[in-house]
């Protein structure tokens, strides 16, 4: 393997076996991977990706591992009903940081570890701005939230991550191709089970001045007041995640539901001095994890009109602490992020504070609500998201991949996990 | 391996949310076991006997030079540097460390009273010429390092207090190390002893304010002393300052009236004085007042870039300061100053040997070196500072 940067040094495999989940019970059906590869080009990629391919081991890409969906987690192999056991090679993208800035077409040529935030910094230079970025912008990578079809920052305006690449490079057993328009969807959200993403050409704009508003709404009329205008981003925090905003930030901000509206537009009413404070505090949702400490959190897309009832069933159902921010979505949709602070440490309390999570999901089903993304623990729930397109990426990735050495585990059903779930919904009622 | 409950209650708060990955050992090493994520996954791994505490594991977890990056990062806000001194007291507790180049300094420590070996009667000979007091309210603490490596901050510190009528007393070979090398690098004991030392010479010389020209230093007595008094049961009434802060005051008192210094020149936050005791102003304010032309660095500030040498990084792990000190050299360059200042004779010592290395044609110079300059003669050769 040349002198790709390697590891096989236990600790290490212990520290790459980990994404920002910490699932009870589930440690028991997850391996340490075998060997960390940190390759420094798509010719080294294509390199790990054929010795896996010769010693039959599967291949979990990683970016910055800041996802809670187990997309980057190694599964035992008897887990995923198979009773020879496989090697595991992770691929970490880590010191594939590089992108190049295309001013005149507005394109950030980036490769798969670019982080985020250090994109939208070197635009700011040139007066561009990054259209859309997930929420852990200071770390997450650009392969990394395309291949969990992430929504964030600027999706108000500008959609998810797959309507902001014009195109990328992907690698697998058979070489490296470009893909673009309808082919996307063979890769985005798919945890690099259909191939590992090499490059990637991301939309930008130029920097707007902006505007924040806050207003205290209760959900119904929030849903209505954002999709009014041309806004670019729109955040809700209703009244339970003020309060334990206030607790972890030591802030006092009324303790009201909130809704932050950012807009180049400008508004005749709205607080800017509390929206400009909650829009400086948009990369720390998960500071409430300090009141556990630990957390459970639940994380849904609903349509904005099902919002207020998901909103008040939650309130409903959980008895603990909770709180909810809603991200919205171009198309009237809302990413709806559930927190509940949870000592980890205490088993049996934090495993029964998990089943909320299923709970919340099971009830955005019957709203016409959808998990956000699906790594391993939502695989259950790939036909839910993926629709009409379920079939065609199944059937893709067979043809690719026949052997399931990519990510297996992961978006496409298998093994225990959604077996595990899918009960999980059905008697979580306890 | 056993820790306080404190520190698993916090370790347990981290988010994992990797947005410390700013770390310059990570942004160097590019492993998990050197981010401040996989310390605390780790120490999380060994307080559940996940992984078992071995060598390597040891040694990765000291190739952090506590410079804080991380700590201003942190989505839950964690005390990061506590946590990470706090388990390295703990390995050498367990006798895995402290690693050899950190032992090395102690046993110099405990034989010199300083980490470099050298006789405690040398710090006496640098200040030979300049006007001081055998006891007083302030207190010049010169620190080790300009004692006896960067002997041109201490004698331009002393000199600049002269011009400005500045009564202070000096310890000279009654000066013990601060501790800070050993409180960063769990060796805690010898710390205490030079604290006791240190704190019985000050109010032997009615001391109420000290002075120093170091960031390690000064962070040492303003952060540290406060608290090992208190588990001693000992009064702690001193005003800490640093020396940028004291020339700052001059200047706005009128008390040093420095000639212009026409030249570009970008400012290094050292992480003691920076970071972790949020010295960022003052510094740029002195600047400003000799009229230099301040070109601030793309990291500054909070999110300054360590020069790679603090936490026994640069003692035991040479080519990772190295690594890390020319990537901030890299940076001070890309402003096309021809000055990089900073307020740390650490700092100053190891950029200068960086930028040399690199071959990367920048001046590094301590910003009291240059405001003597500007005030009045000088006998203090300056050899790459041209003032007036």
């Amino acid at each position: 393997m040349g002198d790709i940067p390697k590891s096989d040094w236990k600790v290490q495999r212990y520290l790459y076996t980990r994404d920002i989940s910490s699932a009870p019970l589930i440690t028991l059906l997850l391996k340490y991977v075998d060997e960390i590869y940190q390759p420094r080009n798509e010719e080294e990629v294509m390199e790990i990706l054929k010795m896996a391919k010769q010693e039959g081991a599967t291949v979990i890409p990683r970016g910055a591992g800041t996802s809670g969906y187990g997309g980057v987690l190694p599964v035992k192999d008897i887990a995923l009903f198979r009773f020879s056991s496989r090697k595991t090679i992770m691929i970490d993208t880590t010191r594939m940081d590089s992108f190049e800035i295309n001013e005149d077409e507005q394109i950030v040529e980036c490769s798969p570890g670019a982080v985020w935030w250090d994109i939208e910094k070197k635009l700011n230079k040139k007066g561009l701005t990054l259209r859309i970025y997930p929420t852990s912008a200071p770390s997450s990578t650009v392969a990394g939230w395309i291949a969990q079809n992430g929504t964030g920052v600027g999706s108000l305006k500008y959609g998810g991550i797959a309507e902001n690449v014009t195109k990328i490079r992907v690698a697998d057993f058979n070489g490296v191709k470009e893909v673009e328009g309808k082919d996307l969807k063979y890769y985005v959200g798919m945890c690099g089970t259909t191939g590992i993403i090499t490059k990637a050409w991301v939309k930008v704009k130029e920097v707007e001045d902006m505007h924040y508003y806050a207003f205290h709404l209760p959900p119904h009329k929030a849903g209505k007041l954002v999709y009014e205008g041309e806004h670019y981003a729109a955040l809700y925090l209703d009244e339970g995640y003020v309060k334990l905003k206030n607790q972890s930030f030591g802030t006092n901000l009324p303790e009201k539901d909130t809704l932050m509206i950012a807009t180049t537009e400008k508004m005749s009413e709205g607080d800017e001095e509390l929206g400009e404070e909650i829009w400086e505090t948009r990369f720390y949702p998960m500071r409430v994890r300090k009141l556990g400490p630990g957390l459970v959190a639940a994380e849904n897309v609903l349509p904005v009109d099902s919002i207020p009832a998901y909103l008040n069933a939650l309130h409903r159902m959980v008895k603990q602490p909770n709180g909810s921010e809603i991200w919205y979505v171009k198309g009237k949709k809302g990413a709806v992020l559930t927190f509940i602070p949870s000592d980890e440490r205490k088993f049996l309390n934090y495993a029964l504070t998990w089943r909320q999570s299923l709970r919340a999901l099971r009830t955005a089903k019957k709203m016409r609500g959808v998990p956000y993304s699906l790594g391993l623990y939502l695989s259950c729930e790939s036909k839910l998201l993926l629709k009409q397109d379920y079939e065609e990426i199944r059937e893709f990735k067979k043809k690719i991949d026949p052997e399931d050495l990519l990510n297996p585990g992961k978006v496409f059903p298998k093994g225990v996990f959604p077996l595990i779930i899918g009960i999980g919904q059905k008697v979580v009622i306890l | 391996m056993r820790v306080e409950k404190e520190i698993n209650d916090l370790v347990t708060a981290c988010a994992q949310c990797f947005y410390c990955r700013v770390c310059p050992a990570f942004q160097t090493i590019k492993w998990e076991s050197v981010s401040p994520r996989g310390r605390v996954y780790t120490i999380k791994g060994l307080i559940r006997r996940k992984i078992e505490l071995e060598p390597q594991l040891v040694e990765d977890f000291y190739k952090c030079t506590t410079c804080g990056a991380c700590e201003e990062q942190c989505q839950t806000t964690l005390p990061l540097v506590d946590i990470w001194e706090h388990v390295r007291a703990e390995f050498v507790k367990e006798k895995v460390a402290p690693l050899p180049a950190h032992k090395k300094i102690r046993e110099l420590a405990e034989k010199s009273g300083n980490p470099y070996g050298e006789p405690q009667e040398k710090k006496i000979e640098w200040i030979k010429g300049y006007k001081y007091n055998e006891s007083g309210e302030l207190l010049y603490f010169a620190g080790c390092t300009a004692s006896f490596r960067a002997v041109e901050l201490a004698k331009n510190t002393v000199e600049l207090f002269n011009k400005a009528g500045v009564e202070f007393t000096f310890a000279g070979k009654d000066e013990y190390c601060c501790g800070s090398p050993f409180l960063r690098t769990g060796q805690r004991d010898i710390a205490y002893e030079f604290f006791k030392k240190n704190y019985n010479e000050w109010k032997k010389r009615g001391v109420k304010t000290i002075v120093s020209s170091c960031a390690g230093c000064y962070r040492t007595i303003l952060i540290d002393y406060p608290k090992i008094a208190k588990e001693l049961g000992l009064d702690w009434d001193f005003k800490v300052m640093h020396t940028s802060q004291l020339v700052n005051k001059l200047i706005k008192e009128g008390k040093l009236t420095p000639k212009k210094f026409e030249a570009k020149v970008t400012y290094h936050d050292p992480c003691h004085l920076g970071r972790h005791t949020k010295v960022y102003e003052e510094p740029r304010e002195v600047i400003k007042a000799i009229g230099a032309e301040l070109i601030e660095m793309d990291r500054n500030r909070g999110e300054s870039f360590c020069c790679g040498s603090g936490g026994g990084v640069k003692s035991q792990f040479k080519d990772l300061a190295g690594a890390i000190g020319k990537n901030r050299i890299q940076e001070a360059k890309e402003t096309g100053a021809e000055y990089l200042i900073s307020c740390c004779p650490f700092c100053k010592y190891h950029l200068k040997q960086m930028a040399e290395e690199s071959g990367v044609n920048i001046k590094v110079a301590d910003l009291v070196e240059i405001v003597n300059n500007l005030v009045g003669s000088s006998d203090i050769k300056a050899e790459d500072i041209k003032c007036g």
